[in-house]
């Protein structure tokens, strides 16, 4: 309990105002976004400066000079941050404003309970056993489940002639909507997977309305849920023989940490084979999925290709910054120029290193979108080219005429899963302070595209 | 011609000009990949690795034709 406390309430509270900010900006509006996180900025300033001040007035060194500055500098800082909340007021939306402003204080309040509760008897009691702990969450989700209901009913009464207003009014577009909608179904062709059976069962009822709209995501994190579950099922009980399940999990593990490790180096490497290893292993699960019937594969829809593409862009430049610092990073930017025609190129390369990192996820989300998507696509072409009806029933046979196409389609889906990881590490070593040994032939690799 | 005849006759063509493009580009990796394997066997794991790599570059044309050619088939009329 003190400042090592508040420190760890600023970085808590960092993360989720910034993650909270970003979703207001990214499904609200930007302006939103921005007043929630000028909030939380606010607050976070205001408790920083508090600290400083009270650090200042009852430290071990007060009564000296330079505390008497850092108080009068604390004072100061606080009124012009008053006069900049005073301008936020009348130019953002109060009301996010004062949620962003709250964020902290709710952080605080959160932590400060963990720690009051953690060490007490009957946390102790309630975890001793897994069973116990299952049937608390269960009951704590049910009875939010409760609330969160009698609260949405109660709103909805108090909606609902709005609403209903609303719908007359906009009958027309609605229908217009609905119709484009339509249209947007019947562009690719796919294999029928689990979701699109249940819609075409139920086209009205909410539920499956909700699973086929968010498909590709309730796929996606299913699938992170089963590995998820594979890896818990199989690190649960380590024995010094193991047992199937943990052999095949520890032979995976031991062959992607030698190879990411042959590739990044002995010193960079252990640090980031938990990445590149999950980043393998969850895509090689993904590009697999469509290959089980009644099942589809998330990625060969080019928004979760994007997704993992830019959480490798923006790693790859979170490293950069912190192994390079910021004036390194610029300067790996502009082709280290360490001699007179370096300098001169400078105007040159800057241009093209940033073309070459904004390439880089366009590259890697196109590829892996594209060979998935055109895999299925040819296995769908294949089994639907013979299908022959037969006569005087209603009945028609297909030829299975894309099952030696299944072959091809593991190849494909091993080797994409394992180029988009290994380019991944290629980008992180080249961010990476290469002093040990060269690294041209990567390099020009890279420059390639 | 109109656009969407034009379309029509040109995104199987061109897609088939980049699949051409990228398999005389990855038949020569290949080539260079097993002869270079077949010259120092024992550097096949690293010689692999860059095939694998600057394969997955040649390839991506195809890709990205491919890509352009699901993005502009509905507007064949």
């Amino acid at each position: 309990m003190g400042l090592e406390f508040l420190a760890r309430v600023r970085s808590s509270s960092l993360w989720v105002a910034t993650v909270a900010a970003l979703v207001m900006a990214t499904y609200a509006a930007p302006l939103a976004g921005l007043a929630l996180a000028a909030g939380a900025a606010w607050s976070l300033i205001n408790l920083a400066l508090l600290q400083g001040l009270i650090v200042a007035l009852t430290g071990a060194d007060r009564r000296t000079m330079p505390a008497t500055w850092r108080a009068i500098a604390a004072i100061g800082g606080l009124l012009a941050l008053f006069a900049a909340g005073w301008l936020m007021l009348t130019r953002l939306s109060p009301a996010l404003l004062a949620i962003g402003f709250g964020i902290p204080f709710v952080v605080m309040v959160l932590k400060a309970t963990a720690l009051l509760l953690l060490p007490s008897a009957a946390w102790r009691r309630l975890t001793k056993s897994p069973w116990i702990a299952a049937a608390a969450v269960v009951v704590l989700i049910a009875g939010l489940w409760v609330v969160a209901g009698r609260a949405a009913g109660e709103r909805h009464g108090a909606a609902h002639t709005e609403s209903l207003a609303g719908a007359v009014r906009g009958g027309a577009g609605a229908h217009e909507a609905a119709r484009s909608g339509e249209a947007e179904e019947s562009g690719p062709q796919k294999f029928p997977n689990v979701i699109t059976v249940l819609h075409r069962l139920a086209p009205h009822a909410p539920l499956v309305g909700f699973l086929h709209h968010y498909e590709v995501l309730v796929f996606s994190l299913g699938i992170a849920l089963l590995l998820c579950l594979v890896a818990w099922f199989a690190s649960r009980n380590p024995q010094m023989i193991p047992g199937p399940l943990q052999n095949g999990a520890e032979m995976a593990v031991e062959a992607l940490s030698d190879f990411f490790t042959g590739i990044l180096g002995p010193r960079h490497g252990p640090r980031f084979v938990p990445f590149l290893g999950t980043l393998f292993i969850y895509i090689l699960a993904m590009n697999l999925f469509g290959l089980i019937p009644l099942m589809d594969s998330p990625t060969s829809s080019l928004n979760v290709t994007v997704a993992l593409a830019l959480i490798v862009f923006v790693y790859a430049q979170y490293v950069g910054f912190r192994e390079l610092g910021l004036l390194g990073w610029l300067d790996h930017m502009a082709g280290s120029p360490r001699t007179a025609i370096g300098w001169f190129l400078v105007p040159l390369m800057l241009p093209i290193h940033i073309m070459g990192e904004l390439a880089k996820p366009i590259s890697l989300s196109c590829r892996l979108f594209g060979n998935v998507f055109g895999e299925d696509m040819l296995l769908v072409a294949f089994a639907s080219m013979v299908v022959v009806g037969v006569p005087f029933t209603r009945f028609s046979i297909g030829i299975p005429l894309h099952f030696p196409f299944f072959a091809l389609a593991l190849l494909s889906s091993v080797l994409q899963a394992g180029v988009f990881s290994i380019l991944t590490s290629i980008y992180l070593l080249l961010m990476l302070p290469h002093d040990d040994h060269g690294h041209e032939g990567e390099a020009h690799a890279q420059h390639a595209h | 011609m109109d656009f969407h005849a034009a379309l029509g006759w040109g995104l199987p063509v061109g897609i088939g000009l980049a699949a051409i493009g990228s398999g005389i580009g990855l038949g020569g990796i290949g080539n260079g990949a097993m002869q270079a394997i077949g010259r120092q066997p024992e550097a096949t794991a690293k010689i692999q690795l860059a095939m694998i790599i600057i394969a997955a570059l040649a390839e991506a044309l195809t890709i990205y034709a491919f890509v352009t050619m699901i993005l502009l088939r509905g507007q064949i009329g």
